[in-house]
């Protein structure tokens, strides 16, 4: 049976059975997936049509319903799990399905009954991964990075403005590809034929082809470790109003280990964006190894995120506690990829400042520029070197 | 259950080794009527998918490659404008009235069918593969999600064309932009990870059976281990199918730690760049084959 929790007598069992359904889309949404007001009928809609009586058929059903990118779909199963089937119950009725899912070990399907020691211990670990998700560790996450002030209202509408201002001049660079225009440059020979037919075949009017304005995609790589920490919200926020502003940016947070955190800053709660970069960041420690994270950009994202019109933009003071070989090799392996890599370092605002550490040495030569940028007024003030960098 | 493994079964005779999980959102994509976005990393096999359903369904495939710069007139329909001059030349002498004239010049012989408009007027429901969506302009996803929620294209000249069968629509991505909400929402989703052992160890069985046995189990373990590598492009599913070619072809029947020199020779079929064929020393691929 699917449904476990126990039914008051009183309550008919089909309108429980069908408001159990249909509150698993709101509890997803409480979970962060982006189901809207419809699924919930879908939900009932695609349970009439596969049935209730098969757990795994339904849940792949779900999953294929309710899910809409990767991330909500590693996510799925615990979900699924923690909502149908009472924790204690869970491991008995894993055992005791006739199909173990793909990813179970390949004796699953041999132990039904009783659970294993070994199954017990996974359960455990389960349960505060399920209290996450509910984003109740606030405290722990606080001591490693202070994304508070992400949800500050003082600045925010400046950088929302400076950004904005960023933006539009983004959408001036030109890259050379052509599409049909009002005039231009050179004629569009089959817009011009087409024209031509209601004139019987003169081409009276011409149509015309120019170059089509398309921005470069932007990859932010922020820093976020402890040595960073006075900026690291101001550019936090900087990728929050940027990714508001244009389409094609992606965040990345990284200190000691890279996370992409785009679809957090996306999240139209500040508040909730801030609980997700604290769950993202909890657990960090340790010295900033900028190499290793630029390795690892490489290795997990690069190949997707970064393409020959993509700008990677760096935030960093450039203290690496890893060997400087390993940040010029990945900066090298980054460089061929992507059209231009800036680096944004705050420090460089300070007066006297040089590249003297021996993460900036390394960097150095494989960066097409180095800006200082501290805040709003001296960032505004390298914002032109940048765009010229960008063109 | 039992529709899910005759499903699976189905798509294994058309040779695609195929998880539960996906037959059962397949399934669901047949009934619910609703596009399936399939997405993944290059090379797990999401255009098979499409190309699987058609056989099983016996039914055409029609494919819409995604590229930069894909509008409108490339992906639904265009005018055949030098037909429509030459047959203006011709009716010039004709007595017929200016409106029946226009009407002949604007009807559906001088229409070019782009894949769009085909599949949504094919007599019996065509499987519509849109291969790689996020290649395409976010303006072309606007385009796809009018079609995909009310499978119908307005024409200026000729009105509105509503589907006479509505096609089952694979969409693919490799997630190198991000897909709007939107078209997200209007889809059913499945991601295809790369294969486990059992499932590609299958693969290699069906699609080339000349490799069973010994082999075709080291090839697959091989390939395992190289993905687990720090690698820029780690070879896909066609890559390990490609080398197992390479492998026969070479007279190579068994991967061993002391058969390295010829291994190497088969690379080419495996690893494609530069960097990630440096990586690959005789040592290296003794090694790995030592395990396998």
């Amino acid at each position: 049976m699917l449904i476990t929790a126990p039914i008051p007598a009183a309550l008919d069992p089909a309108a429980t059975l069908r408001s159990r359904l249909t509150g698993f889309s709101g509890f997803l949404h409480a979970n962060g997936f982006g189901v809207g007001g419809g699924d919930s009928a879908r939900v009932l809609a695609t349970a009439a049509q596969v049935g209730i009586l098969d757990r795994e058929v339904l849940r792949w059903s779900l999953k294929a319903l309710l899910c809409g990118r990767v991330s909500e779909w590693r996510r799925f199963d615990p979900l699924f799990d923690a909502y149908f089937l009472p924790p204690n119950r869970k491991a008995f009725v894993e055992g005791a399905v006739d199909t173990p899912r793909q990813h179970a070990p390949a004796g699953a399907a041999d132990d039904r009954g009783e659970a294993s020691p070994a199954k017990r211990s996974k359960n455990a670990r389960d349960e505060p991964l399920l209290a996450a998700h509910y984003g109740a560790s606030r405290e722990e996450s606080l001591a490693t990075t202070d994304f508070r002030e992400l949800v500050n209202a003082d600045h925010v509408r400046d950088i929302e403005a400076l950004m904005r201002r960023f933006a539009r001049r983004l959408k001036h660079l030109q890259l050379r590809r052509e599409a049909r225009a009002l005039s231009g440059r050179r004629i569009d020979l089959p817009g011009t034929i087409r024209r031509s037919v209601e004139r019987g075949g003169t081409p009276l009017s011409l149509a015309w082809k120019d170059r089509r304005r398309i921005r470069p995609r932007l990859v932010l790589l922020l820093d976020v470790s402890r040595s960073m920490s006075a900026y690291s919200f101001f550019y936090l926020r900087l990728a929050r109003a940027l990714s508001a502003e244009l389409a094609d940016v992606h965040s990345y947070i990284f200190h000691t280990r890279i996370t992409a955190v785009s679809e957090a800053l996306r999240d139209a709660d500040p508040w909730r964006a801030q609980e997700k970069m604290h769950l993202m960041a909890a657990g960090w420690g340790g010295g900033t190894r900028i190499g290793e994270c630029l390795r690892a950009f490489n290795r997990d994202h690069a190949a997707r995120r970064v393409h020959s019109r993509t700008a990677v933009i760096i935030v960093s003071d450039g203290y690496d506690t890893g060997e400087p070989e390993t940040l010029a090799e990945a900066l090298v392996g980054l460089r061929r990829r992507a059209r231009r890599i800036v680096w944004i370092n705050p420090l460089a605002t300070r007066p006297g400042w040089s590249p003297t550490s021996r993460g900036m040495q390394a960097a150095l030569p494989h960066v097409d520029l180095l800006a200082p940028g501290a805040d709003l007024a001296t960032l505004e003030h390298v914002l032109p070197d940048i765009i010229e960098t960008l063109r | 259950m039992a529709e899910v493994a005759t499903l699976q079964q189905q798509l294994a005779s058309a040779g695609y080794i195929a998880e539960r999980s996906l037959a059962a959102a397949l399934l669901l994509m047949i009934d619910l009527k609703r596009p399936l976005l399939v997405e993944g990393d290059a090379g797990v096999g999401k255009t098979e998918v499409a190309k699987a359903l058609a056989q099983v369904r016996s039914t055409r495939l029609i494919r819409l490659q995604c590229y930069e710069g894909l509008d409108a007139h490339a992906a639904m329909y265009e005018w055949n404008y030098q037909r429509q001059l030459l047959a203006i030349k011709l009716l010039e002498n004709d007595e017929r009235s200016m409106a029946l004239k226009e009407q002949d010049i604007f009807s559906e012989r001088y229409l070019l069918k782009r894949p769009l408009l085909e599949a949504i007027g094919c007599a019996q429901p065509p499987v519509l593969l849109i291969d790689e969506v996020d290649r395409a302009d976010e303006a072309f996803e606007a385009y796809l999600l009018e079609l995909l929620s009310d499978f119908q294209m307005s024409i200026p000249e000729l009105g509105t064309v509503t589907a006479t069968t509505i096609p089952l629509v694979v969409v693919t991505s490799n997630g190198t932009r991000e897909l709007s909400d939107a078209l997200r929402r209007r889809c059913l989703y499945q991601y295809v990870d790369y294969p486990s052992f059992e499932k590609e160890l299958a693969i290699v069985e069906i699609r080339a059976p000349q490799a069973a046995g010994e082999l075709a189990g080291q090839v697959v373990q091989f390939v395992q281990s190289v993905r687990r590598m720090d690698l820029q492009k780690k070879p896909g599913i066609a890559e390990t199918l490609d080398w197992t070619a390479a492998l026969l072809r070479m007279g190579i029947a068994t991967i061993a730690e002391d058969g390295a020199e010829q291994l190497l020779e088969t690379l080419a079929a495996l690893i494609k760049t530069r960097d990630d064929r440096t990586a690959f020393t005789r040592e290296v691929l003794a090694r790995i084959a030592a395990t396998c």
